[in-house]
């Protein structure tokens, strides 16, 4: 975990040291100091409610009208000012249950948890699958996320990126649980949504239906306000409907989860263009109190080549995908060229192809270690055909008799520029040639369209003309009017948008409440602290993340089925096992140090714990080596190495992955649990040099005492060998 | 730089673009993985989504970040 300080930690440790070192000796002022401390070990434990803060602020005043020493002072000067300074994070330690420097060990969040721009609790819901609770585990996720089908299928996963286990092996399929789970609960009739608030009569107007204006409009509705969505087109989904296509995303899951919004109260204006049928003045008038900005980044960047301006046959991969996901399958023609390495030019590509396009060529000017195109996208796409032109530069369109024949290129080359250390494509001189095309597409990038918010006076802009907001609250310099999704960050993912929207939402509930804006991004909430899934550590080495089962190629190049099938029962189960439960196990590495350093055995080969430094993992190796102390277990700051007596067993576990099990042993005269052999025999091992008490017999304390009893109070409990003896 | 997805970085410095917000005077010195390059034309102005070791995903620009490790992130992700 990084090392930032925590206050709240930080004002436990300042405490504790002065209680413990008796300067607090007044009886009374000793007293509150320790109920001050009691409530402050709750909040960082996680069992802290709304009157925990009041309280301690109530008894800090107190501690200071008990006509404090000068010790007592200054414990009361510290309390005060880090309670006044960091008031935000001691709140948001016991609304989260979640402390994002990791310091408070029970509250540090997991990694997966902390990466999701939505903050979804993972290790919670991935733990749900695994044990079949697929209803409860769409319940967990849709407390952060509305849309748990829609993220099943699309979601760039960061998550994954951090997630731990890739560390070991591969990463858990985080994504694709997700998906496997919302279809289940969706079929069976068990996907809710959340209780809502009682309505508050107060409105909220949003523009834009795409992931982050839908976010916001279900937190709003589930806070009781009245959210209105106002929609240039004809359906919602934005960009997950007209920008991804349905092989990918099929329109009646969009349709199925905006249903849920809409049971909840949200009202859809379609068709209604903002700025020319509503605006914000008009709206104003209509006692909307504020407004949320979700418009997306629809527009594209032009090739600027020459021949682009005049030929009907180059065309945008944003309106020809929006095209054809409003239900137009024309072919754009037989040899389509998609010009771009992101995950548009991709989505367009394969598009063309499932259209009837014969040949389908995507130029982009870089490597493909440069492209920024999701690598599983990028194969897909060839596998289906799609022809991937690496270090091409298109220079110009050319045309003959009105009619496009193709795009000019010129071959590239990566080199450095002087003072910068990224390479640039530099064209290769006399490599032209020209690419055959019956169509261009030009996949290069989106931007905002700022003149759909013209009316908007007062509204500032970055220089990426995007729509300046503050990050951690989503205001923009117009009062009352927030802002998120691609129209401040520029095109970037979906959970990123639905992560803004919720930021958003509750943003201007602070706004329309009066409650201060928080200066930090939110810190996710902790939903639940579970039971681990047990999994020998045999099965947590051995299972693999199953492959994603793909519809047949014939059918993927010629009809927009979905592609990627989703999981079968035993694969999302079987994968929900390899979690490694990061919300509980912190990686602060002390079971290791102390079963290497203090108890010599060294059976923890736990390589995943260093993010920067990873080495080999291997669960397995505890069962050979370890000798169940249980040092491990008595020093692990959260829990999660736990060592347990149950049926006849000694049983070792890291987060319910079972390191060791050995058979227990029993008194050989009284029955009474001895412990297993090879505990016995480490213990054996290490006092045989001074002491030898019952020979061979396995004997518990008491009746070894009783054996040796007999030899005399000078030789009890130990009797000293005589070799022992003679040693200087 | 070209950023690819699952590099390592650090943050190493302050960045003097708009969009560096003061609460991100705490990220630097922290290590992450990049999530989300520049997703379009890898324009080194563009603002890349890096998610820090504990502390969440965030948009940076690209002068505040350095790769740590010529590596990318595990097969599978």
């Amino acid at each position: 975990m990084p090392n930032v300080p925590c206050p709240v930690n930080e004002s436990i440790t300042h405490l504790r040291e002065s209680i413990d070192s008796g300067r607090l000796a007044h009886p009374r002022r000793r007293q509150i100091a320790e109920e001050i401390l009691d409530l402050l070990s709750d909040i960082a434990l996680g069992r802290a409610g709304g009157d925990h803060l009041p309280a301690v602020e109530r008894l800090v005043q107190e501690l200071d009208s008990e006509n404090p020493d000068e010790m007592t002072r200054r414990v009361v000067h510290f309390l005060r000012d880090t309670l006044r300074e960091n008031h935000e994070v001691f709140l948001s330690h016991i609304e989260t249950h979640n402390c994002s420097s990791g310091a408070c060990l029970r509250l540090a969040p997991a990694p997966c948890q902390m990466t999701c721009p939505a903050g979804l609790d993972i290790p919670t819901y991935v733990t749900l699958i695994g044990m079949g609770r697929d209803a409860e585990a769409v319940d967990v996720i849709r407390r952060d996320c509305p849309f748990p089908w829609v993220c099943g299928l699309v979601c760039t996963r960061p998550c994954e990126y951090m997630c731990v286990r890739g560390r070991i092996d591969t990463p858990i399929s985080i994504k694709s649980l997700k998906g496997f789970a919302a279809e289940r609960a969706m079929s069976e009739g068990t996907y809710r949504n959340p209780p809502k608030e009682p309505d508050n009569g107060r409105k909220v107007g949003i523009i834009g239906a795409g992931p982050g204006g839908m976010s916001a409009a279900y937190y709003l509705a589930l806070k009781g306000y009245e959210v209105h969505v106002f929609e240039k087109e004809a359906v919602a989904g934005g960009m997950l409907l007209l920008g991804i296509p349905r092989y990918r995303l099929p329109r009646e899951i969009i349709d199925r989860e905006v249903a849920m919004l809409k049971s909840l109260g949200v009202r859809f204006h379609f068709k209604t263009m903002f700025g020319e049928d509503v605006d914000l003045n008009t709206l104003r008038t209509l006692a909307f109190e504020a407004f949320f900005v979700a418009i997306g980044a629809h527009k594209s960047f032009q090739l600027r080549i020459p021949g682009e301006e005049n030929c009907p046959q180059v065309i945008e991969a944003i309106d020809f995908l929006r095209r054809v996901a409003l239900g137009d399958r024309t072919i754009p023609g037989e040899t389509a060229v998609i010009v771009g390495g992101g995950n548009v030019a991709i989505d367009a590509a394969r598009t063309c192809l499932r259209l009837g396009c014969r040949r389908v060529t995507l130029a982009y000017r870089r490597t493909r270690n440069e492209m920024p195109a999701d690598h599983e996208e990028v194969e897909q796409a060839e596998e289906e055909g799609v022809r991937l032109l690496y270090l091409t530069i298109p220079v110009e369109v050319e045309q003959a008799d009105g009619r496009l024949q193709g795009v000019r290129c010129l071959r590239a080359e990566l080199v450095q520029v002087k003072d910068q250390n990224r390479l640039y494509p530099r064209p290769v001189e006399g490599s032209e040639f020209l690419l055959e095309a019956d169509v261009v597409i030009s996949a290069i990038g989106q931007r905002v369209d700022m003149g759909s918010l013209e009316s908007m006076k007062g509204l500032a802009w970055t220089r990426r003309d995007t729509i300046q907001t503050q990050a951690a609250t989503t205001e923009t310099a117009l009062e009352g009017v927030f802002a998120a999704g691609d129209a401040v960050t520029g095109p970037a993912t979906v959970i990123e948008a639905i992560g803004g929207g919720k930021r958003a939402a509750e943003a201007i509930h602070r706004y329309l409440s009066g409650i201060p804006q928080p200066k930090m991004p939110p810190v996710p909430v902790r939903r639940g602290r579970i039971d681990y899934l047990e999994v020998p550590a045999s099965t947590k080495m051995t299972l693999k993340r199953p492959e994603m089962p793909l519809l047949n190629i014939d059918r993927r190049r010629t009809t927009f089925q979905q592609v990627e099938l989703g999981y079968t029962e035993n694969m999302a189960r079987e994968e929900a096992r390899r979690c490694l439960r990061c919300d509980v196990c912190l990686r602060c590495g002390r079971c290791v140090e102390v079963c290497r350093d203090k108890m010599g055995v060294d059976a923890l080969q736990m390589g995943y714990f260093d993010f920067d430094h990873p080495v080999r993992t291997d669960f397995r190796v505890t069962e050979e080596r370890c000798v169940a102390c249980g040092a491990c277990a008595a020093n692990c700051p959260t829990g999660a190495m736990k060592m347990e007596d149950r049926d006849g067993e000694r049983v070792l576990s890291l987060c319910g992955t079972v390191l060791n099990r050995q058979k227990l042993l029993a008194c050989e005269d009284c029955g009474a649990v001895l412990g297993p052999a090879c505990y016995l025999d480490y213990v054996r091992r290490r006092t045989q040099k001074v002491a030898q008490v019952t020979l061979s017999r396995r004997l518990c304390d008491a009746c070894a005492r009783k054996t040796t009893a007999r030899y005399g109070s000078e030789a009890a409990p130990a009797q000293k060998r005589p070799s022992e003896e003679k040693k200087p | 730089m070209t950023f690819r997805r699952g590099q390592k970085v650090e943050v190493y410095q302050r960045s003097r673009d708009e969009s560096w917000e003061p609460y991100m005077n705490e990220f630097v010195g922290l290590h992450g993985i990049i999530t989300d390059p520049d997703s379009v034309i890898n324009d080194p102005d563009a603002l890349v989504e890096v998610s820090l070791e504990g502390r969440g995903t965030h948009r940076f620009p690209q002068d505040c970040l350095r790769p740590l490790a010529d590596v990318s992130g595990p097969a599978g992700a």
